[in-house]
């Protein structure tokens, strides 16, 4: 046999894909089907769906358009984790099975389900509209499309990568806060609410952000960072999350919500102490009719394992403060001076 | 003696000290030292940035740059704290001219950030620098009665273009170690995913909700216990447990250990020094 030919055979092997089905009109629950079928090394997931659809079982169901990682259209679990499945090797996938050469396909997740693979997008869509993810034009309705609306390089940079979000709703589907409220707002309706906050075009930043500091709005977002680690375009979407927080803080103070009370909290016993005063944390973010009401039961047994924070006068400080202090306090300085270089 | 600067995370100083306790019991017997960084100060823990990104390069320039003046590396042991200082690393390190900004502060104190000292997880060190050969000859008590389900917690994994050391999405670095100390780790899906810790005092159910998947799934899967290399992760995993699992619905309890009583047991130290007892479910 020639090395060729060995080649070819090393590259071609039977897979399984084990399918999620549910018809909600006709099933009770949902099951699994699998289908074993060849493949060639450099096979995506999604061709392989088509050869199901074409060969063996034309009632599977998902959705495909663009087939080349443009349009978003075919997001799905693919071993458990969300991606493209036009974008996404076999191969690739053989090595996370969790039973050998088996590959576990499933829809979305924190979406309702439509059929199979196929979730419904109307939520996320109702969500972008909620948090008004659009320019809102400045220019006058009778000038449009007789004057150029001119944006910076500076400015785009901004916001450049966040553009590049397609809308597969692999971040939706991985949100750790969305599995456990439907009404959160959503990693990728952040992104786009960033992005437009961000255009110097659009008129209507304050209110878009009044509506983002709402309760299931930005300050719910737990830092898990898995919206990131899955975008399947590689957008910082944290940084997005994090650049709305920083701008709520700057437009609306530090006092407005109590997300940023809580981050508040942070800035305010570095600056004193070098370390966080965590037995005063709850009181300052929430209050204390909300602290009492839900942390002392927790509290006495705490207090019975001697686990609970020592209270602030026993916080020690961190050793040098003096010298730390007088650092920090430079750089508020600095940061006073930007902000007024900002503003000119 | 391998020496390392030990940063020092407030929660550690606060809530969880047995997990310091615990370490200070076997750093020796894997040849390694861990000197206490006591000038460290609060690293921001995932929020500063965003409330000051300029404090936030200046306080985290200067702790990586006390680590720096010994000329060893920095050593942590809570997720946040490490990925919020190596994000703040990475920064300076991309930035002569913050970098210039925040030295020009440190001066003062005779510091200088340089980028020349790692900061790295206490995980980390015990596989790459101490070996899991190593560790596996000084087992003294192999965890072999065990069935234990490790639970990473989000940032040693994520952002993986700050951490970059396991798979951000299907890790193994914790399950190696309890393999080298005898155990046996149960397939853990929840093992990537998130405690909920960050949004506790914002989104007290959702926090919870997250929480009572990851527990529910280690109590179905009949775990012995869980164990996590994050004392934020171990706060809510433990702490908040019973009202957790009570919002979810689910009767029972699950132990939760730090990583560093982990390796304290099979190093041959019982639960009461490695202090096991001061969590809220034992």
């Amino acid at each position: 046999m020639t090395v060729a030919a060995d080649q070819h055979i090393e590259g071609k092997r039977d897979v399984t894909l084990r399918v999620f089905r549910l018809n909600p009109q006709v099933d009770s629950k949902p099951y699994y089907d699998d289908y074993t079928i060849p493949v060639e090394r450099g096979i995506t997931v999604l061709r392989a769906l088509n050869y199901i659809k074409e060969n063996i079982d034309a009632s599977i169901s998902y959705r495909v358009f663009c087939q080349a990682g443009i349009c978003g259209s075919c997001g799905m679990r693919i071993n458990g984790i969300s991606k493209l499945a036009c974008t996404t090797q076999v191969w690739d996938e053989l090595s996370k099975c969790r039973e050998e050469g088996i590959i576990k396909i499933e829809p979305l997740r924190n979406m309702p389900l439509i059929k199979d693979l196929i979730v419904d997008m109307d939520p996320l869509v109702a969500k972008m509209k909620q948090y008004s993810n659009w320019v809102d034009s400045t220019m006058p309705e009778a000038e449009m499309g007789k004057k150029e609306f001119l944006v910076s390089e500076e400015e785009f940079h901004r916001y450049d990568k966040a553009t590049d979000c397609i809308l597969c709703a692999s971040c939706v589907s991985e949100c750790s806060i969305l599995r456990a409220n439907k009404e959160y707002v959503s990693p990728a309706v952040l992104l786009k609410s960033y992005r437009m906050n961000a255009d110097s075009r659009d008129g209507i930043h304050d209110i878009r952000l009044a509506e983002l500091v709402q309760d299931h709005g930005v300050w719910d977002c737990t830092h898990c960072y898995r919206c990131q680690e899955t975008c399947v375009k590689n957008i910082p979407i944290m940084d997005a999350i994090h650049g709305i927080r920083e701008d709520a803080i700057e437009s609306r103070g530090m006092k407005d919500t109590a997300g940023s009370k809580h981050a508040e909290a942070f800035m305010t016993d570095i600056s004193k102490k070098g370390k966080l005063v965590e037995a005063t944390l709850p009181f300052r973010t929430n209050g204390v009719a909300w602290t009492v009401k839900n942390l002392l039961p927790m509290a006495v047994k705490m207090i019975l394992k001697r686990r609970t924070p020592p209270p602030p006068p026993l916080v020690k400080p961190s050793k040098g403060i003096k010298q730390f202090r007088a650092e920090f306090k430079e750089m508020s300085e600095h940061v006073k001076q930007d902000h007024k270089t900002h503003n000119k | 003696m391998k020496r390392y600067a030990y940063y020092l995370s407030c929660i550690n100083e606060s809530m969880t000290k047995e997990l310091d306790r615990s370490i200070s019991l076997w750093e020796k017997d894997l040849g390694i030292e861990l000197v206490h960084l006591h000038e460290s100060t609060c690293c921001g823990g995932s929020n500063l940035d965003y409330v000051s990104p300029k404090h936030f390069a200046l306080v985290n320039a200067r702790n990586i740059a006390h680590a720096e003046k010994m000329g060893i590396d920095l050593v942590v042991s809570c997720n946040t704290c490490l990925m919020t200082i190596r994000t703040a690393k990475k920064k300076l390190d991309a930035s002569a001219e913050l970098r210039a900004e925040v030295n020009e502060i440190l001066k003062a104190e005779g510091l200088e950030y340089r980028g020349t000292s790692e900061v790295r997880h206490l995980l980390w060190v015990l596989i790459e620098d101490v070996g899991l050969e190593t560790i596996k000859s000084k087992v003294k008590v192999p965890l072999n009665k065990y069935r234990i389900a490790p639970f990473y917690g989000c940032h040693i994994l994520r952002p993986s273009t700050v951490l970059g050391k396991d798979d951000p999405l299907d890790p193994t670095s914790l399950d190696q170690l309890v393999v080298a100390l005898g155990g046996s780790t149960i397939p853990y899906t929840h093992k990537n995913r998130c405690c909920g810790f960050h949004t506790l005092l914002v989104a007290e159910e959702e926090s919870l909700s997250v929480a009572a998947e990851a527990l529910g799934e280690a109590i179905d899967e009949k775990a012995d216990f869980i164990v996590t290399p994050c004392p934020l992760c171990h706060t809510v995993l433990d702490g908040y447990q019973a009202k957790a699992l009570k919002q979810a619905d689910i009767h029972s309890s699950i132990p939760v250990l730090h990583l560093s009583e982990m390796v304290g047991l099979a190093l041959g130290y019982t639960a009461k020094e490695l202090g096991v007892k001061r969590h809220i479910v034992t």
